[in-house]
């Protein structure tokens, strides 16, 4: 670097400005008091303390390490052993062999993880851990070999062959010969494989299976609805760590080079040292993951919950715990659509999940839920008022399957700085005036409900026609709409970075504390009142434990704590009463009057040609940027 | 070097099961549910579906982002790939170390970082306002994906550029330069020839993978913008069409074989 040119040192440093300009944001953020990425909140080191008691993100850790390792070592070992005996292979066998062997590497991610994901489908094989650590060694092991295999070509077997004829054994004659040659190749390919596996996101999202999450696929779970600044610490703690660790290492080749003259004694004590630091480490690691990982405990009291995101107080699930006894295995997904498919490509995932009204009768007519012993869910008897079992006939005739969770409407948020008209109706959002401002539901049927009102059909309609001219006005808008988000509206709306986003009603009041410009709206024309609500899965594993789950959350004193969390209406006539805060009691967002209410439907579920239709239009509406 | 000619089989076979369960298998399991409907019967219409103009489009613009990311890779990369050759920068390996350093954070991570600082009213946008400068307006837009792709794939372009570069033997250019080449004869019609395999490897290791990503385009694009990649998730975890998801991988396994095909080509060439 000394004797580069002014000229070339710039570039260079341009370029590690670019790659590293997003790493220095990423450890402000970790030190940033506000939670939201978009503005700053004061110098804080709160996270990094929270971190140590988050054991989603720990466990996260423990399995993507744990992974890592193991695939890395596994891939090492096949992938070694595998060039070694290539040597001795005609040339076509060879070449056949290194062909199968870029195929991981050359083809897609996406290609890859599909195609095991497949695979496991149809064997029917379902652990989330074991199937990723399959995965990471298959795309793996061609990073060793590709790495060992140029060198092992360069060595000459006279040594490894004058050896034997001294006698050696010839695994002792190779440890003594070829492997000191090879071990470089080997250490970089390993190297290789490892950060690959830490890395990877997509091949590991369409491999892993039910409550296994390694850091990547949390982060993206985490994206769509606003990060925990504790992602932020964990990663600033690892990059530190691993500059640490390369800076010391590069030291210690550099001291190594300076006394070469070292006796065969050091040499041998250096071996040895190194060997116990490598795996001290490794026990290390084996150690935080028995700590906080899920990947070896095996819990037969159990429920699988699958949830939206945030839409918990996650102290409930702990006093769960507690009192049960029984193990919550809780993942969180964005859309029911993505829910449905995952219930539906693998029935006995979950065990209870928490549907709104159309998927709940999605899933009522293909056979896909466990009708509910009331005589298992006193509270919920008890506590939920009868009005919202009425309400819910619609979807659930009998009340035979669903426990209603929380419910709400559907409006505009709007930013009263940025927006000087009056927001009363969805024409609002086709005003040329915000192009750039407004934010719309990353959600296909909630998306498609505000054109339907708007044109005055009916927010269920099958008609072609109709859902022709629907997606048409979708269309005029996108150029107008900024993004297409589900929960992210919130952050950004209450950053300022929009001046309009329809948003559910619990988070409107959220944004709202968090932001006083904000006020929202139930469009004049209409909208939509939806129930969500609690549904256990047909054949589920843990039924027993999946009604006392549904009947827990029934009780007011909870149902009052998920309340205050998470803001959205609560049909627990007895937790409403509880609510302190008389505004909040009497709120209109979360505790809408008839005359919003009559104006509101519901929506349901349209059958599988009616899905694809909206599914079709939905399609070219979001490509048509 | 093996005494028994068994040997090497039988030490290569547990890969080669390894291989055939879990990397041709699984390709056949594309094959067959891109060929066959929901009822098990044969049908092309999977694969023609990529016709439809929805699927095109994100195709075709795929196509467009993923090209124009790769080029922008090779021009920023082999400059700087051909300043750490010449100066023997890596015999400590710092420099490797360097490029690949920031792929030990999550590379989701490192892209949404970047939404922070191009957003609106990002980090970028608040600097820019401060020194009354124009404000950006690239995210949610195919320069964002752009972005994203060039910053999270261009280690791969550096790395396999470097290491051809860093090969080539010296005399061969100063050769060049005694035989009265000028530096842009050198470089045009010495170095760029001979480090044809890097090019090749590394405008694999960004094309591939940009054109078949799905998570940049989400996060950079607003979700606004659909890719192939994003057309292919969403059939299976959104509409549950794994038929059409698979018709659709189909396709992009095209482009991969063509890209194996130039790259196979290329080294026999050199052979």
């Amino acid at each position: 670097m000394k004797n580069m040119k002014p000229l070339e040192k710039i570039y260079f440093w341009i370029i590690l400005i670019f790659m590293y300009l997003p790493i220095v944001t990423l450890i402000v953020l970790s030190f940033n008091q506000s939670k939201s990425r978009a503005h700053w909140g004061g110098f804080t080191f709160n996270w990094y303390i929270r971190l140590f008691s988050d054991s989603a993100i720990l466990n996260a850790l423990a399995n993507t390490l744990i992974i890592a390792l193991i695939s890395t070592l596994a891939a090492t070992i096949i992938g070694t052993v595998t060039c070694v005996a290539l040597v001795g292979l005609n040339k076509r066998t060879r070449a056949v062999i290194m062909g199968i062997t870029n195929i991981p590497m050359i083809n897609a991610d996406i290609v890859t993880g599909i195609s095991l994901m497949l695979l496991f489908r149809v064997l029917n094989f379902q652990n989330g851990f074991l199937t990723v650590l399959i995965a990471h060694i298959t795309f793996n092991i061609p990073y060793v070999m590709l790495s060992v295999m140029p060198r092992m070509k360069t060595i000459s077997p006279s040594v490894y062959e004058a050896a034997l004829d001294l006698g050696a054994k010839p695994w002792y004659a190779f440890r003594r010969t070829v492997l000191p040659d090879l071990m470089p190749a080997i250490f970089s390919g390993a190297l290789m494989a490892f950060t690959m596996s830490l890395d990877d996101f997509i091949i590991t999202y369409f491999t892993k299976g039910s409550g296994f999450d390694t850091l990547s696929t949390k982060i993206y779970n985490e994206i769509k609805r606003g990060i925990q600044p504790e992602i932020y610490a964990l990663s600033a703690i690892i990059f530190t760590l691993v500059l640490v660790l390369i800076f010391a290492s590069n030291r210690m080749r550099s001291v190594q080079r300076k006394d070469r003259e070292l006796t065969e004694k050091q040499i041998k004590f250096r071996n040895i040292r190194n060997t116990v630091v490598v795996s001290a480490a490794g026990l290390g690691i084996i150690y935080l993951a028995l700590l906080f990982g899920g990947v070896f405990t095996k819990n037969s009291n159990q429920v699988y919950v699958y949830n939206y995101g945030e839409y918990i107080d996650p102290e409930v699930i702990r006093l769960f715990q507690e009192e049960t006894g029984i193990e919550v295995v809780y993942d969180e997904y964005e859309t029911n659509e993505i829910m449905f498919t995952k219930i539906a490509s693998d029935p006995s995932s979950y065990d209870v999940v928490c549907p709104a009204d159309y998927t709940v009768s999605r899933m009522i007519s293909l056979d896909m839920v466990e009708p509910l012993d009331y005589d298992q869910l006193p509270n919920t008897k008890e506590h939920i008022g009868k009005r919202y079992f009425e309400a819910m006939e619609a979807f659930d005739p009998g009340n035979q399957y669903a426990v209603p969770y929380f419910w709400g409407t559907v409006g505009i948020l709007y930013n009263t700085t940025m927006v000087d008209d009056e927001v009363n109706s969805w024409d609002i959002l086709w005003n040329p005036k915000y192009k750039g401002e407004i934010l719309m539901q990353d959600s296909v049927r909630d998306a498609f409900m505000i054109p339907m009102i708007r044109n005055g059909f009916s927010i269920n309609t099958v008609d072609p026609a109709e859902v022709e001219i629907a997606a048409q006005d979708l269309i005029d808008q996108a150029p107008l709409v900024q993004a297409y988000v589900v929960d992210q509206v919130r952050d950004k709306m209450i950053g300022n970075e929009a001046a309009l986003g329809v948003i559910y009603s619990g988070e409107a009041l959220y944004c709202q504390w968090e932001n006083e410009d904000l006020e929202y709206v139930v469009p004049d024309e209409g909208s939509l009142v939806w129930f969500d609500s609690w549904v256990i899965t047909k054949n589920a594993r843990n039924k027993e434990n999946a009604l006392k789950w549904i009947d827990f959350l029934s009780r007011p004193e909870i149902a009052l704590m998920n309340f205050e969390f998470i803001t959205y209406s609560v049909p627990n006539e007895t937790a409403r009463e509880m609510i302190e805060d008389e505004e909040l009691r009497n709120s209109e967002i979360a505790f809408p009057g008839e005359d919003i209410l009559d104006r509101c439907y519901s929506e349901e579920y349209l059958g599988e040609a009616g899905e694809k239709l909206y599914g079709e239009a939905w399609k070219r509406v979001k490509s048509a940027n | 070097m093996f005494t028994n000619r068994k040997t090497p089989l039988v030490m290569s076979s547990p890969y080669l099961a390894w291989a055939i369960i879990f990397i041709i298998v699984p390709i056949g399991m594309i094959l067959y549910y891109g060929l066959t409907d929901s009822t098990g019967a044969f049908t092309f219409a999977n694969i023609a579906a990529i016709a439809q103009p929805e699927h095109a489009k994100s195709l075709w613009l795929a196509l467009e982002l993923s090209v124009i990311s790769t080029l922008i890779c090779f021009i920023l990369a082999y400059p700087l790939a051909l300043i750490l050759a010449r100066n023997k920068m890596s015999s400590e390996g710092i420099l490797t170390t360097l490029i690949i350093l920031p792929m030990w954070m999550n590379f989701l991570l490192r892209t949404l970082s970047w939404v922070t600082l191009l957003e609106n009213r990002g980090v970028l946008n608040s600097i820019l306002g401060a020194l009354h400068l124009p404000q950006l307006r690239i995210i949610n837009t195919p320069a964002a994906i752009v972005v994203g792709m060039v910053y999270d794939f261009l280690p791969f372009m550096i790395l396999p550029l470097y290491n051809s570069l860093a090969k080539i033997d010296d005399e061969v250019i100063n050769a060049a330069q005694d035989l009265g080449a000028n530096k842009f004869q050198t470089l045009w019609r010495v170095i760029l020839p001979l480090s044809l395999p890097g090019i090749i490897s590394g405008v694999t290791m960004v094309f591939i993978p940009s054109l078949t990503t799905f998570a940049i385009s989400t996060m950079m694009g607003g979700s606004k913008i659909l890719l192939i990649g994003n057309v292919i998730e969403q059939e299976f975890t959104l509409t549950y069409d794994w038929h059409l998801g698979s018709g659709l991988s189909l396709i992009l396994m095209i482009f991969i074989v063509i890209n194996m095909v130039v790259s196979m080509i290329s080294d026999q060439k050199e052979a």
